[in-house]
């Protein structure tokens, strides 16, 4: 097929295989995930409502689920404003700089079994996103600086150091399953895991630091503080309105799919469901064509939406931290934690290559 | 009585057992029904002794003005004229009403105008389980005497119909002093 | 020069967690309170200069709209401090005494519900706050059926009350009274144990018993201080000397004691209710209200008397000339008013986090607080 379209466009084979596809992919996945961002809205509302004993959003079409469109709709049409003391280029950049890295970061995703719905296939796949998705709260500090409002400020310090403190747990919980794999490569350390076992049972420790570290790191419950409705009215985006906070709402809610999608391919083996190379592994789905790759990116969705629960879940039973209770826990329990994983880890792996009883 | 703060063991602590005891208890409601109701469609009916929107009685109503002085802020305008009158062949001085006035956007619902009525059954009573009062002018909520009586068979707001959009909705009760 | 640690915040009035209107002038380093000034007055409505025209009657629903969160124990500080200066206190029917007692207990319990509701959602558990008003919900209706009204009840009267319990009142009453119990359960199963909950509220704003009795602070504050008084059992009014309940003490003073003393309350509540409708049962029907004039016009006196709201001892002097039907002159020692006082020592040192902790602790009302 490929071969085809490069015939009949007389483009050049590499720029077909570098260029054109992972565009084309680019932009499907793009689509998918923005429908995703979007009907993630709803079900959280809805999720939470449930938990909490009431119905949650169920007046626009069908058990609501027109408010998918409705919000966006509400949120062009209302006037975009602007504070007079404001500093107008930051407070322009503020909503966007953390949009893109959040929406870049899904063309390093597998989301199914490659070729077909592996856009790049990145050999340092895990280091790229970290990089990226750390540079979405220079938005957030940039935010809340330039409106020029108290609130914000607080909102955006907050967000500036929670983000930079979880980037350490968050990137030495990976360590143990790159040890393990021995690649930074997202689909070699899926194939590893349908060959072993999900890394969660090996890792279990490194998982858990890396879910606490991933709800931090997108500051949703209980570690929402830059926004904690409660005393800082909304945070950075006090001031934000229409679509401005609109753009907050997406970078948030792409950054949350990101990181469950992190989880799934790091430690709950991706789009496979196998183990010692039993079951559904990648090679069974190639050799079912189009309908295996689809069945693999149900699987993968099916555990993505699992951890977006998992979010829900969390933002419906827990309390919030308080500022200095969150450092704590970073600095104090999460890094040493994650350092004692890495230790264990290696030596456990060096006992097992090299045994010294032999 | 002392309180007692617990202390978790360490075990429970590694465990995260506090936590997933929460967790547990909401997962649990997911499936538990639901106590909010959708409103216009479905409704909850108020109790007997609501206190919602005023009935009045002109036929009860003996002119005594006991409720205008009972009224904690004084929102019922009441003016009675003297009439001789025959009734059962004697000639009888009356007190006919001429007024009598409700400004209910300005009435807190404490029901002490009924409690004071002296005729049984009471000449003015808020039992009436409505309590969709809203209107869009508040001048609306100025009442007269007869607004007052025959509020009833007015058409009332009984919730979104098949098709019934179109038409204008009213809270209930509509009307008023124009 | 430029200061560059300072930084004031106005924290209200127009904030979603001063429960109200409560402007709190912050003076932080950081986010580190340095000073906290509370600002109040801007739900002031003079309802003290109000009584001063009113029939003591029409006093009533005025009561209500103090604590409108609390209104029938608002309303029986008031119609008892006025039948202590009528001297009728000792006329009060026994069925009278019991149905108020059960409606300021069930007062008691969705006052508390509220409290837990917002101050769980202040320290970011949201979930709480649902399930408290859906209990609430059903107190609330327990009162429409009494008395036609869910906030503003206006449920008590001088010399008793206005009706007698409706037909099945007490079987609903027993529905909830069995049924509460577990829903306390199920809220301390989110909070009393969740380590979060532990950090945000153990040793925040810690009041020693000294400084609680130097501000004059009262109800569950003072008593989660470890300081035992509480009125319905030293002053006893009503029919609580007949009543078995205990009342809850914390020991450390702080956030979480606080929190601990009220959600036994509420249990010691739901015992007064059930002892209550085992009372009830030995009372003649209709027997509500004490035989005195229609027209409430107390001897010439002054008279103060408190009575334990749920948010503490709510006070009502009166000053009677004896000649007119309304109060010559009427003060309201409100608890909120008294407890907001100790918020800038409480509050100083601590974080902006712990603010909100700490206006939910306090448990003010503004209605009550400005007047």
């Amino acid at each position: 097929m490929m071969t085809l379209a490069a015939a009949a466009f007389a483009i050049p084979e590499p720029l077909m295989k570098y260029l054109v596809w992972p565009t084309i992919k680019f932009v499907i996945a793009f689509a998918i995930v923005q429908g995703i961002v979007a009907a993630m809205t709803l079900i959280e509302r809805r999720g939470l409502a449930f938990m909490q004993a009431r119905l949650g959003p169920n007046r626009v079409g069908p058990q609501g689920l027109f408010q998918i469109i409705a919000d966006p709709v509400k949120l062009m049409l209302k006037e975009d404003i602007v504070p007079a003391n404001a500093e107008k280029v930051s407070y322009f950049l503020g909503p966007i700089l953390p949009l893109i890295p959040a929406f870049v970061v899904f063309a390093l995703i597998p989301f199914g079994p490659p070729p077909t719905f592996t856009v790049t296939s990145v050999n340092v796949g895990v280091l790229l996103i970290l990089a990226l998705t750390s540079t979405g709260v220079y938005g957030i500090i940039l935010g809340g600086w330039a409106s020029n409002n108290k609130f914000s400020l607080m909102g955006g310090l907050r967000s500036a150091a929670q983000v930079v403190s979880y980037e350490v747990p968050f990137a030495l919980s990976i360590i143990g399953v790159l040890m393990l794999v021995g690649s930074f490569d997202l689909v070699k350390i899926v194939r590893y895991q349908e060959a072993n076992v999900w890394n969660v049972f090996p890792q279990i420790v490194g998982a858990f630091i890396f879910l606490v570290a991933m709800t931090a790191e997108v500051n949703r419950s209980p570690f929402d503080l830059p926004e904690a409705e409660s005393e800082l009215v909304a945070g950075f985006h006090t001031e934000y309105s229409g679509m401005k906070f609109a753009f907050f709402f997406l970078a948030e809610y792409a950054a949350m799919l990101v990181n469950a999608c992190l989880i799934v391919t790091l430690f709950f083996g991706g789009w496979t469901l196998a183990m010692n190379n039993v079951g559904l592994t990648t090679k069974v789905m190639q050799s079912w064509g189009l309908g295996g790759a689809l069945l693999g990116v149900l699987i993968f969705s099916a555990k993505v939406m699992f951890f977006m629960l998992v979010y829900v879940w969390f933002r419906g039973t827990f309390p919030r931290f308080r500022f200095d209770q969150l450092m704590d826990l970073g600095w104090k329990w999460m890094i040493p934690l994650a350092l004692a994983n890495i230790f264990v880890t290696g030596l456990v792996i060096l006992l097992i290559q090299s045994p010294p009883w032999r | 009585m002392q309180v007692e703060v617990t202390k978790a063991k360490w075990t429970d602590k590694i465990l995260l057992l506090d936590l997933f005891e929460g967790l547990k208890t909401t997962f649990r409601e997911l499936f538990k029904p639901k106590v909010t109701i959708r409103y216009p469609e479905e409704r909850l009916e108020p109790s007997d002794r609501f206190r919602g929107m005023f009935r009045f009685s002109f036929e009860r109503c003996i002119a005594c003005k006991l409720c205008a002085i009972a009224c904690p802020i004084d929102i019922i305008y009441i003016d009675v004229h003297d009439e001789t009158r025959e009734v059962d062949g004697k000639k009888k001085k009356l007190k006919v009403l001429d007024r009598y006035d409700i400004d209910v956007k300005r009435c807190m619902f404490c029901s002490l105008c009924e409690e004071a009525c002296p005729t049984k059954p009471k000449s003015i009573w808020l039992t009436t389980k409505t309590y969709e009062l809203a209107t869009y002018d508040r001048n609306n909520l100025y009442f007269n005497m007869q607004e007052l009586e025959y509020w009833d068979d007015r058409p009332r707001f009984k919730g979104l119909e098949e098709g019934d959009e179109e038409t204008p909705q009213r809270a209930l009760p509509p009307g008023g002093v124009q | 020069m430029l200061n560059l640690h300072e930084m004031e915040v106005n924290f209200g009035p127009q904030h979603p967690s001063t429960h109200g209107v409560l402007r709190v002038l912050l003076k932080v380093d950081g986010e580190r309170i340095i000073d906290a000034k509370p600002i109040i007055g801007y739900l002031h409505r003079g309802t003290e200069k109000l009584f001063e025209n009113m029939d003591y009657p029409q006093c009533i629903p005025h009561t209500d709209r103090m604590d409108y969160v609390a209104a029938a124990t608002n309303n029986l500080g008031f119609v008892e401090t006025v039948e202590k200066l009528m001297g009728i206190t000792a006329q009060i029917p026994k069925r009278a005494q019991i149905i108020r007692v059960m409606l300021s207990e069930l007062q008691r319990i969705s006052s508390h519900l509220l409290w837990l509701a917002t101050h769980a959602i202040d320290i970011g558990a949201m979930t709480p706050f649902f399930y408290c008003f859906r209990e609430r919900e059903q107190v609330l209706d327990l009162f429409e059926d009494y008395c036609g009204a869910r906030l503003t009840l206006n449920c008590m009267r001088i010399g008793g009350l206005p009706d007698d319990l409706p037909a099945g009142w007490l079987e609903k009453l027993d529905e909830f009274v069995g049924k509460f119990d577990a829903a306390i359960e199920e809220y301390e199963s989110l909070l009393t144990n969740n380590r979060i909950w532990k950090r945000r509220t153990i040793g925040v704003g810690v009041l020693s018993p000294e400084d609680a009795i130097e501000w004059g602070i009262t109800g569950p504050p003072l008593r989660g201080s470890g300081v035992d008084w509480d009125l319905r059992k030293v002053r006893p009014y009503e029919c609580y000397a007949e009543l078995d309940f205990e009342v809850p003490l914390g020991s450390n003073g702080d956030t979480y004691d606080r929190y601990l003393v009220r959600m036994e309350e509420m249990r010691q509540s739901n015992r007064l209710l059930r002892q209550c409708m085992e009372k009830i049962k030995e009372t003649p029907a209709g027997d509500i209200k004490a035989r005195i004039s229609r027209v409430v016009r107390p001897p010439e006196g002054e008279v103060y008397h408190s009575i334990e709201s749920p948010k503490g001892e709510l006070g009502y002097y009166i000053v009677s000339d004896g000649k007119s039907q309304n109060a010559y002159r009427c003060r309201v020692r409100p608890p909120s008013f008294v407890n907001l006082q100790a918020l800038p020592e409480m509050a100083r040192g601590h974080l902006v986090s712990d603010l909100v902790a700490l206006i939910g602790t306090i448990d003010i009302v503004l209605g009550e607080v400005d007047r």
